[in-house]
């Protein structure tokens, strides 16, 4: 990579982080994940992450697909697992900084196991889970965020699952940094994954993204437009809930970080526990060899 | 709510001043104070308040600062006689009206008395941020176009006090709401020394001195008003508004990767975008552009790239 050194006093331009060959990416007109790439890219850029130290993991779905278009390390895994291989990569390699882009159905269903797994033990890396309320990549099923009421493909008379929320469920399974943001306040979400990516533990970084060709379609949302607006205006603030009739997300959803906490960072913890063993293993066989020759 | 009919206006005119004698009498003295958020409005209402009550009369004040921490609209009606049963001032009944503003004074105006309110007002001017035509700096500013002369046509007395200069060349811009007190203090009947005790209890300590400075400003430049008409500069000149903006903008659009979403243009605050025949964004109205970004940042296509350019300052060498 000829092009692996931004200057991070200069103006963010994203293409100096794009894969120009992949681009236009594949993403449908006016899809959110678009606009929660860029927010990504401008924390690592002023964080003045080194591109080469920047390693990306993502799952399978349309937030999956994001990580081709970067041009830093990155890695297209199986579904539902970019959290279990990038907790290999970063117990491997500290030296990276590891970040997963995941979708909802990617990490709250087929991942979910690995989602709590990785927030309970706090290795330090990146979560950033884009949620758009669906499958979008095939065709539209209902996914674990889906809000009640909603219709999919799979759920034609309205969905009448409860949904669920990440960053509670993330909070509660240990995760010591916790926020979440709409795509339609990009500064504030560049803030919030900034403070993500220089977090010393596992930061879980929840976007609230819209799908706006599948689900906004089948939805009746309106044009991309109305359904960034609609961010603003039905989702905040959530005293103002009740008052609306056809509320965007089910939930309550507050926005910003949304909880902190010092614990410690298990790849630190296990590097100690392995150089304390191998000593130990050292001085037994240094004592074994020591009676041999006695 | 009787008021002085015509008649007997020509009588009074001579004495318009209302006196705390005047006050004495069944009608209630009212005095409303405005201006902006962050000025010092309800520290100028509480100082007078406060001495009105130790002078013994029956005080009402009723304020709203709620959402105007910082740059929006304060008022404060403060009511002190013998007996005062409303806390407001209803409209056209105010003796006096304070406005630490230009324009929220002009905004308050109509709730002076007709034929005998005092107007005392600072000159200085905040724009607040919806004034703005567009958010280019330096860009024409939709305020109140009035001069202080064509004000002073319609109100019994007004003065037009530059009182935020007057506290700047004292050293300290923020006792601007003092010079006023000093002006208010005039139209009142109450001693010099007990409006400065008063003040002493409001004004942080450190500031004690130029706030007592502030006030006998406000109070000689009175006197010197009334012997004299002091021409008060048309707020409007006051402000120097640079002739052009310091950058240029321009919009770098990659109509490749454009896929015609219309987030961009539908999200524009000045309108300035549209998608052309081929459904590709392009900037419609560069003129009206101000370069805030908000296209590139919501673009979720990568396909705008707004660059801010400097642009040479007027006078430096080429």
């Amino acid at each position: 990579m000829s092009s692996t050194i931004v200057d991070s006093a200069a103006e963010f331009d994203v293409r100096d982080y794009l894969r120009k060959e992949m681009m236009p990416h594949f993403l449908c007109p006016g899809c959110g994940h678009g606009i929660a790439l860029r927010a990504l890219l401008w924390a690592v850029h002023e964080l003045g992450m080194d591109k080469d130290k920047l390693a990306v993991v993502s799952g399978i779905g349309c937030a999956g697909r994001l990580s081709a278009y970067i041009d830093a390390n990155t890695f297209h895994v199986t579904h539902g697992r970019p959290l279990a291989y990038a907790t290999g990569l970063a117990l491997a390699r500290p030296d990276l900084h590891v970040v997963v882009i995941t979708g909802d159905g990617d990490c709250l269903a087929i991942g979910g196991n690995h989602l709590i797994h990785a927030c309970r033990r706090n290795l330090k890396l990146t979560c950033l889970m884009l949620n758009n309320e669906v499958y979008g990549m095939t065709g539209g099923q209902v996914s674990p965020t889906t809000s009640e009421t909603r219709l999919t493909t799979t759920t034609p008379l309205g969905n009448s699952e409860p949904n669920f929320d990440a960053c509670a469920l993330a909070a509660a399974a240990g995760a010591s940094f916790v926020g979440r943001e709409v795509t339609h306040h990009v500064p504030k979400l560049k803030e919030l994954i900034r403070a993500g990516l220089a977090h010393p533990g596992f930061a879980f970084v929840e976007v609230l993204s819209d799908c706006t060709e599948i689900f906004g379609r089948k939805n009746e949302l309106g044009s991309s437009a109305e359904m960034v607006l609609r961010q603003k205006s039905e989702l905040r603030p959530s005293a103002y809930r009740d008052t609306v009739n056809t509320p965007f997300r089910s939930n309550d959803l507050p926005t910003g970080v949304l909880s902190k906490r010092d614990r410690p960072e298990y790849g630190a913890a296990y590097r100690k526990a392995a150089a304390a063993q191998r000593a130990d293993a050292a001085a037994k066989d240094g004592a074994r060899t020591g009676k041999g020759e006695f | 709510m009787s008021r002085p009919n015509a008649s007997n206006s020509s009588a009074v005119s001579e004495e318009l001043r209302p006196t705390a004698a005047a006050a004495k009498a069944r009608e209630p003295m009212n005095v409303l104070i405005v201006g902006v958020g962050g000025q010092g409005v309800i520290m100028v209402s509480k100082a007078l308040a406060s001495l009105a009550q130790s002078k013994g009369f029956e005080v009402k004040q009723s304020e709203v600062h709620g959402m105007a921490k910082r740059g929006g609209t304060v008022f404060s009606h403060v009511r002190f006689g013998p007996q005062v049963w409303s806390p407001t001032i209803p409209k056209g009944e105010a003796d006096i009206l304070v406005a630490l503003e230009w324009a929220e004074g002009l905004r308050w105006l109509a709730y002076l008395k007709p034929d005998s309110g005092i107007f005392i007002c600072d000159t200085k001017r905040i724009v607040p941020p919806f004034a703005c035509l567009n958010r280019r700096p330096g860009a024409p500013l939709r305020y109140s176009r009035e001069t202080p002369a064509e004000v002073r046509e319609h109100v019994a007395q007004a003065y037009a006090i530059d009182a935020t200069r007057m506290a700047e060349e004292l050293g300290n811009e923020r006792a601007a709401n003092v010079v006023l007190i000093g002006a208010l203090s005039t139209a009142l009947d109450f001693p010099a020394e007990d409006w400065e005790k008063s003040l002493a209890q409001f004004v942080p300590k450190k500031t004690i001195a130029v706030n007592l400075d502030a006030f006998r400003l406000g109070r000689s430049w009175i006197a010197e008003a009334r012997t004299r008409v002091i021409e008060a500069e048309a707020p409007a000149t006051r402000i120097p508004v640079p002739a052009e903006s310091p950058y240029s903008v321009r919009l770098e659009i990659t109509q490749e990767w454009c896929k015609s979403c219309d987030i961009c243009v539908k999200l524009c605050p000045e309108r300035c975008l549209r998608l052309n025949a081929e459904r590709i964004v392009e900037l419609a109205q560069p003129d009206k552009c101000t370069g805030c970004r908000l296209c590139e940042l919501l673009c979720p296509d990568f396909a705008i790239r707004v660059h801010l350019d400097r642009v040479a300052a007027r006078g430096a060498p080429a």
